[in-house]
């Protein structure tokens, strides 16, 4: 059987992820046709959308070159962090959707979160979402830095455990 | 942990999905609903009202967006509870109100409030009024909410018209268009909703200027994050991000403006300019107005006839006085010195709100200092 390459893995995990994205942007934007909706979302949230794509992507090419080189890298347990990590960074920048629509979902949703989270935090998420969001991108891009040194010192030549020999 | 916080988002997506479904049809021409009692009435006869699969509508189906929303998903107050303005500790004098006064009756409505409810359904000095709030367009407008002489409730449907808020009134499921203040689909369709002067001012002026008001307060029934703005920093960023009908470049986009409606004539003045200038004396669709600010984000419009006179005002500071008789006015319109002392102004209802909806709704309109230089 024929392997992917690493390289067309992340780019096709980077670009689900944009994809992904943008679909809820659509679906939660109905007021809007699809093509303004993705403009709009592209200019409000182009640091986030393009940071999550490359980030995931190079998440998923990372582990694919630790999986094809035999190494441990612990890279489920980084990617599962790294999609979360993804997740919860769409979520607030998703609060920058409010204006699109008077009456819209996103306003809806912000509506009923101080029943789940009450209404002091949610303040706080609503005010800080910009920065929750540049945040998690940051845990995001955190995730790939990691993964990359543990690839690179299990490719090290230097046998495992020589130090302490 | 991935699986807990992806799982959420799609169902989000799914949900969203199935909810997006909205049927919409070419109008025929019908003819016009019979006139109603109350003070509802017909809307001009040049506006044509047709009819889809039995649904009457003045604008077109397909113009109707979905905007994600249940029918009051977005809840309107129906049952407001208010603070006496001593008694307001979560008011902070820079606060934006919607200002009301019938009858003596003077109540306050944040805007910060309102951006979570859109609409209160309410009762001031003995009138049933809907104090209605857009926050995408900035339009606040004031309507009495009687139809047939009979109160009745609004509330939102979940929809726009031009990014507009739609709302519906509860007894006939009417849907009517805040930036028209008419029904535009449903039984009522070609119905007008009496429109009630109102004040948009900073809550430090209203309530020196009304001691006795009182303000509605965050027991709305609701658990919101009243505290904070979900729209951000949308006001004072000079983009929009969604479509409109109509882009016209007199004015940037969000400046806001103080719309006016007389007969079949439309005119927008700058909230900047009234403030800078204080007063203004215009003429508009055959009717003598006088625009007066006061307060930050405030103006009022009168009407200068009086009796058979048109008075033409000034104001020097301090004082506002008309220059026929001499006689020194206050801000409520009314004569409180001079030959004409007790003599008081009609005042007449504004559409205040930002221009770039004004213009879609009303791409004929006037600007004021267009035509003055």
């Amino acid at each position: 059987m024929t392997r992917i390459r690493p390289a067309w893995q992340g780019i096709v995990a980077g670009a689900a992820v944009v994809s992904v994205y943008l679909g809820v942007v659509v679906a939660t934007t109905p007021a809007l046709d699809p093509a303004p909706a993705i403009s709009a979302a592209l200019q409000l949230n182009h640091i986030v959308i393009a940071g999550m794509g490359v980030g995931v992507g190079l998440q998923v090419y990372i582990s694919g070159r630790a999986r094809a080189a035999g190494c441990r890298i612990g890279s489920r347990k980084t990617l599962g962090g790294n999609s979360g990590g993804a997740a919860a960074t769409s979520f607030f920048s998703f609060f920058s959707l409010v204006p699109l629509g008077c009456c819209g979902w996103w306003l809806y949703a912000l509506s009923l979160l101080p029943g789940v989270l009450g209404t002091g935090a949610t303040a706080v998420l609503i005010e800080h979402s910009q920065t929750l969001a540049y945040a998690l991108l940051a845990v995001v891009f955190g995730h790939v830095g990691v993964a990359a040194y543990r690839l690179r010192r299990e490719r090290s030549p230097v046998p495992r455990g020589a130090a302490g020999v | 942990m991935s699986i807990k916080l992806l799982a959420p988002a799609c169902a989000i997506v799914l949900a969203m999905l199935a909810a997006t479904a909205y049927g919409v049809s070419n109008g025929t021409d019908a003819a016009p609903p019979a006139p109603h009692n109350g003070t509802a009435a017909e809307l001009p006869a040049n506006i044509t009202i047709m009819e889809t699969d039995g649904v009457l509508h003045t604008i077109p189906l397909e113009d109707i967006r979905y905007g994600g929303v249940p029918k009051d998903g977005i809840p309107s107050i129906d049952a407001p509870v208010f603070r006496n303005a001593t008694d307001a500790p979560f008011m902070d004098d820079a606060d934006v109100v919607i200002g009301l006064r019938i009858n003596g009756d003077a109540r306050a409505y944040p805007l910060f409030i309102l951006v979570w409810h859109e609409i209160v359904n309410d009762e001031v000095g003995g009138a049933p009024v809907a104090v209605t709030y857009c926050p995408l367009c900035y339009t606040s407008q004031v309507f009495e909410r009687v139809l047939d002489g009979e109160a009745v409730e609004f509330g939102t449907t979940g929809r726009l018209y031009q990014s507009n808020l739609l709302m519906y009134d509860r007894p006939t499921d009417t849907y009517w268009s805040q930036a028209l203040g008419t029904a535009v689909k449903g039984p009522l369709s070609g119905h007008i909703l009496a429109t009630v002067p109102l004040d948009l001012m900073e809550w430090g002026d209203w309530k020196s200027t009304y001691p006795e008001t009182v303000v509605l307060s965050t027991d709305t029934g609701h658990s919101r994050a009243y505290g904070v703005d979900p729209y951000g920093s949308y006001y004072t960023d000079p983009r929009i991000l969604f479509p409109v009908n109509h882009i016209d470049d007199r004015m940037p986009l969000k400046e806001v403006i103080v719309g006016m409606k007389i007969g079949g004539t439309y005119k927008a003045y700058r909230q900047a300019d009234m403030e800078s200038h204080n007063i203004i004396n215009d003429n508009m669709g055959g009717v003598s107005v006088l625009l007066l600010s006061e307060y930050a984000g405030n103006t009022r419009v009168f009407d200068r006839a009086l009796g058979n006179m048109t008075l033409t005002f000034a104001y020097n500071g301090t004082a506002l006085t008309d220059a026929e008789t001499g006689s020194e006015w206050n801000y409520e319109g009314l004569a409180v010195a001079g030959e004409l002392a007790g003599e008081r102004l009609v005042r007449l209802s504004i559409w205040p709100g930002f221009w770039f909806e004004w213009v879609a709704f009303h791409p004929e309109t006037l600007v004021y200092g267009d035509d003055q230089d």
